[in-house]
């Protein structure tokens, strides 16, 4: 299991017990002593031994250093004077070991050292456990034992231990197993195909696991960047790597004056209209996961605020002159080329820099098309867990429906959004919880149109909205309201009556009876595109 | 054949290649075939070292005696670390001189002494070793029998040996001291096949650092049981140990042999003189065996280097069958061991 180099001599760092290894004079050899039973062991030779101890214990330093010298004249013992004053004193004790390894000259090379762990404080010894794991103490630990009952000399035993631990076979295996479950937990136990995206989402995970660095999401929009991050921010919270919230911010909607105070926060009189102080994402964010979609739409000040929280974990939120204080990981999204925008001057060079240290790519729907079929059952699975209703394909309409997503006809312009509205309605329109060859061809028919009419910019919701509008007046609608307009009339399509869908969406305003007749509101939005509510109420 | 024939037929014969588990499955196999390895000058291959043994492979006094071999015989050895599990000696000529061998873990420093004597009786000029260590080793054959049993009978068979004591060392502290002054000595073929008389038995009860009474404890079942005058029996303390041993010299017209009993922690010291006691009757009791078990596996090696021998011991131990097993892997010699009656008649003769 553990390789025992025996080409090197042998060095052990280690203190002085100065209570086991002060077992009286006349009375020593009948006692277990750690440092000494170090020497004694018949399968260890040890070539050198640094002792470490107070100058005040010079005298047991000695007695020690001359018993060994007896025992095991293989060993060349160098005494070290450390001035410790507390040795109970964490700090104390992680600064003079962390002095004595930045001096000493360790030759890995040359020499196989070992840190004795068995003698000094406990405080001592979770400093050398610190210090070797960090590779301060290029090492592994070793432990004495003092001897078994059952007629184990006085030499007592000892136990080497690698804080390698991918040397441990069966731990490896754990590790592995587990890395294994958290990769597809990061894609939502989708067994998903494409080579290129499974390494991705492994690394993602390693990357994700080991550090609080900055992690950048490129990809267009609908290709899970949102959910990824969700999912990274639950992983790290189960390993305990994250205590605070996920928190998701597309700075598409913070541009304008309020972007810095939605971000950092004000204090109240900030601004006209701040008659309340806000804390802001970022300490909401504070040791959690703040996701910062479409950072490319931040500007220019915000960017430049954003780089120093990331750096001093501080900032100054709107009209205060007191700093606020968050200790956040960052992943941020984006659709744009940042390089160009930086060329261009649209996005800082610095912040660039300090935000693509981990990037990722995150490939749409149409370059990992062998994905499509997984995710498509993924949806349905969702379907069901959403709306308490199990749907399924038959046989026909199902390899139909893949005939045509998986054809280069297929645009999937919208990514993974795309095909999650598809679903949701050819699920919503299964006679029965089953969506037949009918259902299918209607929604091929609903995809075709979406995609001739905006192929390059088109909003995940298109579908929807081409349906109750038509193709010449979703055109002349704003991308803007596209958005709003289509979650509007999805809410209206569940709903019974006019009533209960402006009860839905005016749910936060009602909590707050700030809002009396929800269902006239709503009826009047809606009138602006010159819809109304039975209209859209499903055939 | 005389003995240098035996020794040169063997020489540029092919690698010896044992397996260090098999009988005894000690440190016995290791030192006997580096004495064997330095005196033919054949390479040695040991492998699966110690592999029945809680903690397998070298031990360190082993690794110290490998080491030894190795500058006594200008050789050259692979997988001489501490735990290996295998080693391969290939020894080059073998060296006279000074050599000063400190062993660890209060190693025996009389069984290095076994391991040396043979192959620097061979050397071409005198030697003089100086091992450092245990003296008085549970276990092991303690200083008094290499002193008054091994080198004696060595010395009958024509090497000029001398042992010397400079301190004792027990385990676990050690610190002890050795000194050997070897000659170059061709051996010359003996037979101790009967006792003979019994001239005197004597005792001596050493503590070090310990209290003297348990000494005089033991000293008094001595007496008592072995019917000794009380000036047969020495008392003395020493100021380094802790430690203590007992022993027994037997005086028989065919030499001397020392049998030992060591104290140890929670047995009394009347238990460790009555062990003592019980194996000098059971020697005594076996009338016509020349020689103990003990002294029984080391006259094997200088015999068949000798060319041949036989004497008479109690019984055949498993460390003196294994040690036949190694001889005869090196050097056209056989061993007999043939049980008479009480006592077990032990022959080694060249090969026809």
């Amino acid at each position: 299991m553990i390789r025992m180099a025996k080409d090197r001599p042998l060095v052990v760092l280690g203190f002085l017990g100065t209570s086991q290894d002060q077992r009286g004079f006349r009375d020593r050899w009948n006692h277990w002593r750690p440092t000494v039973g170090l020497c004694q062991q018949e399968d260890l030779v040890v070539a050198r031994l640094e002792l470490w101890h107070e100058r005040r214990y010079e005298r047991l330093g000695k007695v020690v250093e001359n018993d060994i010298a007896r025992v095991s004249p293989e060993t060349d013992v160098v005494r070290h004077d450390m001035p410790i004053g507390d040795p109970w004193d964490f700090q104390e004790v992680f600064e003079a070991l962390h002095a004595f390894a930045g001096a000493y000259s360790f030759d890995t090379e040359k020499e196989d050292y070992l840190v004795h762990v068995t003698t000094g404080t406990h405080v001592a010894q979770i400093c050398l456990f610190l210090l070797t794991e960090s590779r301060h103490f290029p090492a592994r630990l070793i432990q004495t034992r003092p001897p078994r009952e059952d007629g184990e000399t006085v030499a007592g035993s000892y136990q080497i231990v690698d804080l390698d631990l991918s040397r441990y076979d069966a731990l490896a295996r754990r590790f592995a197993t587990e890395h294994l479950d958290a990769v597809s937990f990061l894609k939502s136990g989708i067994a998903t195909r494409n080579e290129a995206f499974n390494r991705q989402i492994d690394l993602v995970e390693r990357v994700a696991m080991a550090t609080r660095d900055p992690i950048l999401l490129m990809g267009p929009t609908g290709a899970g960047k949102s959910q990824l991050c969700k999912r990274i921010h639950e992983l790290k919270t189960q390993r305990h790597k994250l205590e605070g919230e996920f928190v998701e911010v597309n700075c598409a909607t913070l541009r304008g004056d309020s972007a810095a105070s939605a971000l950092f926060g004000h204090v109240k009189g900030a601004f006209t209209g701040a008659v309340a102080a806000r804390a802001g994402f970022l300490r909401r964010a504070d040791g959690g996961l703040l996701f910062l979609d479409e950072i490319g739409e931040l500007g220019l000040d915000e960017q430049a605020m954003l780089l120093r929280a990331l750096e001093e974990k501080r900032f100054l939120p709107v009209g205060s002159d007191k700093e606020a204080q968050s200790d956040f990981q960052l992943v941020a999204g984006t659709n744009r080329d940042l390089r160009a925008d930086v060329a261009s001057g649209r996005f800082r060079d610095d912040l660039l820099a300090r935000i693509d240290l981990w990037t990722f790519e995150m490939p749409g729907l149409k370059d990992r098309i062998e994905d499509l079929e997984p995710n498509l059952d993924y949806e349905l699975e969702r379907y069901a867990d959403r709306h308490g209703r199990r749907v399924t394909f038959n046989k026909e309409a199902r390899s139909r429906f893949l005939r045509f997503a998986e054809s280069p006809d297929a645009s999937w312009a919208g990514n993974f959004r795309d095909l999650n509205a598809s679903v949701t309605r050819m699920a919503t329109l299964a006679p029965g919880g089953r969506i037949n060859r009918e259902v299918v061809d209607e929604e091929i028919e609903r995809l075709r149109r979406a995609w001739r009419l905006a192929p390059e910019s088109g909003a995940p919701t298109d579908g929807l909205l081409l349906e109750v509008l038509g193709e010449r007046r979703l055109a002349e609608i704003d991308l803007f309201d596209r958005v709003q307009l289509a979650a509007v009339v999805e809410v209206c399509r569940r709903s019974k009556s006019l009533s209960e869908a402006g009860r839905t969406l005016f749910a936060a305003s009602l909590a707050r009876r700030t809002s009396s007749n929800d269902a006239d509101r709503l009826r009047k939005y809606l009138g602006r595109f010159d819809l109304d509510f039975r209209a859209l109420q499903p055939r | 054949m005389d003995a240098n024939n035996t020794i040169e037929n063997a020489k540029n014969a092919t690698p010896v290649v044992l397996d260090g588990s098999e009988g005894e499955g000690g440190g016995q196999i290791v030192r006997s075939a580096l004495s064997l390895s330095l005196i033919t000058g054949r390479p040695v291959q040991i492998d699966k070292i110690r592999a029945k043994r809680r903690r397998t492979g070298l031990m360190r006094q082993h690794l110290t005696a490998v080491q030894t071999a190795a500058r006594i015989g200008a050789a050259r050895v692979e997988g001489a670390a501490a735990g290996s599990s295998s080693i391969h000696f290939v020894p080059g000529a073998l060296q006279a001189g000074t050599y000063h061998v400190p062993i660890g873990t209060a190693g025996s420093t009389t069984l290095v002494a076994q391991t040396v004597i043979p192959a620097l009786l061979a050397a071409d000029g005198p030697s003089t070793v100086r091992i450092e260590g245990g003296t008085h080793n549970p276990m092991c054959p303690p200083f008094d029998f290499l002193e008054r049993t091994f080198v004696p009978a060595l010395e009958r068979m024509g090497a000029r040996v001398t042992a010397t004591l400079e301190r004792h060392g027990f385990y676990p502290a050690g610190g002890g001291a050795i000194q050997l002054t070897i000659q170059p000595s061709p051996l010359v073929r003996i037979e101790l096949l009967e006792r003979g008389e019994v001239r005197r038995i004597r005792a001596r009860c050493v503590v070090a650092d310990l209290p003297v009474s348990i000494a005089e404890r033991e000293a008094e079942v001595l007496r008592k049981k072995l019917g000794l005058k009380p000036d047969a029996v020495e008392i003395r303390s020493l100021p380094d140990g802790p430690g203590n041993v007992a022993t027994v010299d037997v005086e028989t017209d065919a030499g001397t042999i020392v049998f030992t009993s060591f104290g140890e922690k929670r047995v009394p010291a009347e238990k460790v003189a009555s062990n003592l006691v019980r194996e000098v009757k059971n020697f005594l009791r076996a009338e016509r065996a020349a020689v103990d078990e003990h002294l029984a596996d080391q006259l094997l090696l200088p015999m068949a280097l000798a060319g041949g021998g036989a004497f008479r011991t109690t019984r055949a131990t498993p460390h003196a069958t294994t040690n036949a097993a190694v001889i005869e892997a090196f050097l056209p010699v056989s061993v007999t061991f043939t049980v008479d009656g009480d006592s077990t008649l032990v022959e080694v003769a060249p090969k026809m």
